[in-house]
């Protein structure tokens, strides 16, 4: 007995402490998983600076064990979708951040103000350059830890082609005026793109000099000349591109491509070369490229020495006005945090790692960034020493940076000022295609954006906007329509049957019904409230009353343009394509061999998806290179099929064919013979409809003399009518909220010429996140597409319904 | 009898000259992209864009597939669970919701049926703000609830009238006949009509898949994260980072235009079916 009783208390104790340790054990993991603390980290960098990152985040989480990092990338409007997610609460810890966007996170309290970490910290900003640290400051406050500066003033140059034309390497200090002053020769900037540019027969085989893109040539100018387009670059309230300084940079910007021939336009590199500025000096078309140093390690990976094409090249600064003052435009970014992140302290750690000397040595290899932090800048890795590798010793004169970062301007800034100032950007392509003088257009140009930029500024303190009173609104309006629904049934009495088949059928349609409630009714509701106030997610709503509406009709005036776009677009769209639908169905309707394979090679495109298809077409219109231009201009470019060629010349450019997603006048014709591609859809349901057609009513008017046109109108017409009216009715609702293609393919441009009414409340709602604006939008095209669906109801008379 | 017989032959070979001719224009995109595609980066800028690659190459096909930032087969994953899943709650909701218009009678039927109308005609985009901020508030915003859930409330207006329409050319004397049994509602449902609708099922079926799968505005607005994107919205990240190497671009289109097409061979008697039906309203 007592052996026994042993044995039990044995086995029990057994059994306890095996329970006991797992219970121990498990709690210990809990413990340290709960200790695992991870945090999600943003950037836009691409796979040139990735690796660079991940190291610096890999070697982060080695120092601080119990923390794990996830690096994202996003390269495709970054700024639009961290509002957005910090809207929904599910934005990153640790996020990268320009100077230019800290306002517009700053003012809805999105980022977390440093100063106390750093202060804790005992972290030294005094090792950044300064001008950085009051770009990242808002209102006394470091928002954003910066990790690199980016002066736009890198002028990489071909070696060899200096030397072939027996010019000494700029050393940078060279200088430049308005017109070319040969007796200083290598020292005046226009002389040496002078000499470096060649020609052959007409044709340019050589320009001197691209910068990257248009306007960090012209800001330049304009800044070296005392031009300054905005009152105040940290917080801009009068635009001032109609100052006379600032517009004669602009026009001798535009002189040095449209006069002297020297510079490639922004269209010839990427649409004739196909490339941009830095491929065009990779591939030897260009001597020398303006960016900033971001384009290094791009550049090493196309020229590579031992491989065809490889010259040597080095960067220098650009020139000073001829009185010695030169300004460039600069970038430069930063991390920040987040306020509405879980671990503000881990994050802090994290930021200052990655913009402190540990992430950035990383980066500083690279040769992508000039690090933010001074002495980082001086030395390698980012300078060039013995220990570099080979491949990373180009380009030699990085020392050049340091010194080019104290002649930097940052800003404009503010979400305000890009709005306003892009009035008068949008007429700026009109003088770099030499349609128009800079002195002629911009001031007109320059008092709308100033107009917008008042009227956005001095929008004053609104009232809250009162949720509790537009909840009962609502709800009474929800009222309403449930009474109508079920007013008739007041007073019929129901017996028992009935009422048992009444509750079931509710069971069945109850899916359809919360569904109206849920995802149809009550966002209707909703965006009838916004359309009341003024909203980003954000901040507390205001009440706006209905200036919404006003702004839309009275001035916004990208409400009547998108208004007009899409009117164009819908009117010959709509009919064009049912037409060709018409056809092809008629085409089709007739016993020729082999009807599934036509059909199908018809309907096919309209399956392809809108993102394939407008890649597909992107490329189709291309000018130089593209398949409609081919067929219009023949393979040697010389030809004129049908007489088109002709037709189209006034809208030529430079190389005798039209561009037709750059050309304002083309680019909306040409979306809409991208959408006759598509008549496919339509091309089966009028099919249909003809097959429907009974056959005697053909053959008894052929037995009474009706030649083909007569039993075209008199039957088939009538006959498929109403398949017709369904086609017209259901394409002109449909096309009139289209925008995918605009948004994929020209992202409403040029010059607002494909600005679609649904792309402008695509953008006012999500990239402006105006939502209460969006809103009101929203319901302006509700009221117009009512209004054409009643005038078409209306209006069809000509359709003819068999059986009465 | 001789002369409209040369001339019906004559007029048939001109209908067919003309099909010929508008296929080949129709189709000559689709050879250019999948052309291409194949060709080196090299080859692409220096030969003609008419002609086959001297050298077929499926290296582009390779890059766009190992790309360490933007992964295609992730991607795949992602459109399939999301279409499949929407398109199982379209046809749930749209079935057992036609029926109770098509077959009960209930308290305000015919208005509810004018509501149904009305939403069929409903700008998509008016609900798209509020809708989004709705899901921004709820915290389903970079998931995949809103592609998915709304599906199985009701399934589509267009798909009710559609079902509605189907039942209501099914003889009733099936239903009374399940009645005479003992038959409720549910089961005349389940076992009567459900299997009767078989094409249109398959139709809508396949219609809200092919929509579920090249949907990008849904996507765009709803799925941030660069691991939760679709193929579509995925296609266009790619472009994005890489503009202008056209080699890239084009074997991209093709990789993600494949599912679709091949999706559209295998149901092809479907579609037609499904908008012979749709046409005939």
């Amino acid at each position: 007995m007592a052996f026994l009783n042993c044995t039990r208390i044995q086995k029990l104790r057994s059994r306890l402490t095996g329970v006991v340790s797992t219970l121990a054990l498990a709690l210990c993991a809990t413990s340290v998983r709960a200790e695992q603390i991870q945090l999600t980290f943003r950037c836009w960098d691409g796979a040139d600076n990735m690796p660079a990152l991940l190291n610096a985040a890999k070697s982060f989480e080695k120092a601080n064990p119990g923390i794990s990092v996830r690096v994202q990338s996003v390269t495709d409007s970054y700024q639009e979708k961290l509002l957005a997610e910090v809207a929904a609460g599910i934005a990153p810890d640790v996020v990268m951040m320009d100077p230019g966007n800290i306002e517009k996170f700053a003012i809805r309290h999105a980022l977390l103000p440093l100063n106390d970490m750093i202060a804790k910290s005992h972290y030294d900003v005094g090792a950044y350059y300064p001008n950085i640290i009051a770009a990242h400051t808002f209102h006394g406050q470091l928002f954003v830890l910066p990790r690199d500066i980016a002066p736009i003033s890198v002028i990489y140059y071909n070696k060899r082609m200096f030397d072939e034309a027996g010019i000494p390497y700029p050393d940078g200090k060279w200088t430049w005026d308005f017109k070319e002053r040969p007796e200083l020769r290598e020292h005046d900037f226009l002389w040496v793109i002078h000499h470096l540019t060649k020609k052959e027969n007409d044709k340019v085989t050589q320009w001197g000099y691209a910068p990257a893109w248009q306007d960090l040539l012209w800001q330049q100018f304009s800044l070296s000349t005392g031009g300054r387009w905005a009152d105040d670059y940290m917080h801009p309230m009068k635009l001032q591109y109609d100052d006379p300084r600032v517009m004669k940079a602009i026009q001798f910007t535009a002189d040095l491509t449209l006069k002297y021939g020297w510079v490639p336009s922004a269209t010839a590199i990427s649409t004739v070369m196909q490339t941009s500025a830095k491929g065009a000096f990779a591939q030897q078309k260009l001597a020398m490229m303006q960016s900033g140093i971001w384009e290094v390690p791009g550049l090493r990976k196309e020229i590579v020495k031992g491989k065809p094409g490889y010259f040597d090249w080095d960067i220098c600064m650009p020139p000073a006005f001829k009185d010695g003052t030169l300004w460039t435009t600069t970038g430069g970014s930063g991390y920040g945090i987040i306020s509405g992140t879980k671990h503000p302290w881990e994050a802090w750690l994290l930021t200052k790692w990655m913009a402190g000397e540990p992430g950035l040595k990383e980066l500083a290899a690279t040769g992508l960034a000039q690090p933010a932090i001074r002495k980082m800048s001086l030395e390698p890795p980012f300078i060039p020493s013995a220990d570099t590798p080979e491949d990373q010793r180009v380009p030699k004169n990085r020392i050049m940076m340091d010194k080019a970062a104290n002649y930097v301007v940052f800003g404009p800034f503010g979400t305000e000022w890009s709005e306003s100032s892009d009035f008068a950007g949008r007429v700026l392509s009109r003088v770099w295609d030499g349609s128009a003088k800079a002195v002629d257009i911009i001031p007109a140009a320059n008092k709308e954006g100033q107009d917008r930029l008042t009227y956005l500024r001095t929008e004053g303190a609104r009232p809250r906007f009162n949720w509790t009173v537009g909840g009962l609104v609502a709800f009474g309006l929800f009222g309403i329509l449930v009474g109508w629904i079920y007013w008739p049934e007041r007073k019929i009495r129901r017996t028992s049957r009935e009422k048992r088949e009444n509750r079931a059928a509710h069971m069945f349609v109850m899916p359809w019904i919360l569904g109206v409630i849920l995802f149809t009714a009550g966002p209707m509701l909703l965006s009838l409230l916004m359309s009341f106030a003024d909203w980003d997610i954000i901040q507390p709503a205001k009440w706006r009353g209905i200036e919404n509406f006003r702004e839309a009709f009275f001035v916004d005036p990208r409400f009547w343009t998108s208004l007009k776009v899409t009117l164009i677009y819908t009117i010959l769209a709509v009919p064009l394509g049912v037409a060709s639908s018409l056809a092809l169905a008629l085409l089709l309707n007739v016993k020729v061999r082999g009807i599934p394979v036509w059909r199908t090679c018809y309907y096919l495109p309209s399956v392809a998806s809108g993102v394939a298809a407008s890649m597909i077409w992107k490329r189709i219109f291309q000018p130089d290179g593209g398949l409609l231009n081919a067929i219009i201009y023949g393979p040697d470019g010389h030809r004129n099929f049908l007489g088109i060629a002709t037709l189209l010349k006034p809208l030529a450019e430079s190389n005798g064919q039209v561009n037709w997603l750059n050309n304002e006048h083309l680019s909306l014709p040409a979306l809409i013979i991208m959408s006759l591609w598509g008549a496919g859809g339509g091309m089966i349901i009028l099919l249909a409809g003809l097959q429907g057609v009974p056959q005697f009513y053909y053959e008894a008017a052929t037995l009474d003399g009706a030649n083909p046109w007569h039993r075209f109108k008199n039957i088939t017409v009538p006959m498929i009518s109403p398949t017709l009216f369904f086609c017209v009715l259901t394409g002109f609702i449909g096309t009139f909220q289209s925008f995918t293609q605009a948004l994929l393919m020209t992202n409403g441009g040029p010059n607002d010429s494909t600005m679609f009414f649904g792309l402008h409340l695509y953008q006012s709602g999500f990239q402006q996140l105006r939502m209460g604006y969006a809103s009101a939008l929203g319901w302006v095209l509700f009221g117009v597409v009512m209004i054409f669906t009643l005038l078409q109801l209306r209006l069809s008379k000509w359709v003819y319904y068999e059986g009465g | 009898m001789e002369r409209a017989t040369i001339a019906d032959k004559f007029s048939r070979t001109v209908v067919l000259l003309i099909l010929f001719g508008g296929a080949i224009a129709f189709m000559v995109p689709f050879y250019i992209t999948v052309a291409m595609s194949l060709k080196s980066q090299s080859e692409l800028a220096t030969t003609s864009m008419w002609a086959w690659p001297r050298e077929v190459t499926f290296e582009n096909y390779r890059t766009v597939l190992t790309n360490p930032l933007v992964s295609f087969s992730l991607f795949l994953r992602n459109t399939t669970f999301i279409t499949t899943v929407s398109t199982i709650g379209t046809l749930f909701g749209s079935t057992v919701v036609a029926y109770g218009f098509a077959r009960m009678n209930f308290a305000g039927k015919d208005r509810l049926f004018l509501v149904l109308l009305a939403t069929m005609m409903l700008p998509g985009l008016l609900t798209m703000i509020p809708s989004y901020v709705v899901y921004a508030k709820i915290h389903w915003i970079n998931t995949f609830y809103p592609l998915t859930v709304p599906a199985f409330f009701g399934g589509g207006a267009f798909n009710i009238f559609l079902l509605r329409q189907f039942y209501l050319g099914i003889p009733k004397e099936l239903d009374e006949a399940a009645v005479i049994d003992g038959a409720s509602h549910w089961i005349i449902f389940y076992r009567v009509l459900l299997p009767l609708s078989g094409p249109a099922i398959a139709t809508i079926g396949i219609f809200s898949f092919m929509g579920a799968w090249r949907d990008f505005m849904g996507p765009l607005l709803y799925l941030n994260e660069p691991e939760k994107q679709t193929l579509e919205l995925g296609l266009r990240t790619y472009q994005s980072l890489h503009d202008s190497q056209w080699h890239l671009i084009m074997a991209s289109t093709v990789l993600v235009s494949i599912p679709i097409i091949v999706l559209f061979f295998v149901g092809q008697r479907y579609f037609v079916k499904g908008i012979v039906m749709t046409g005939l309203k």
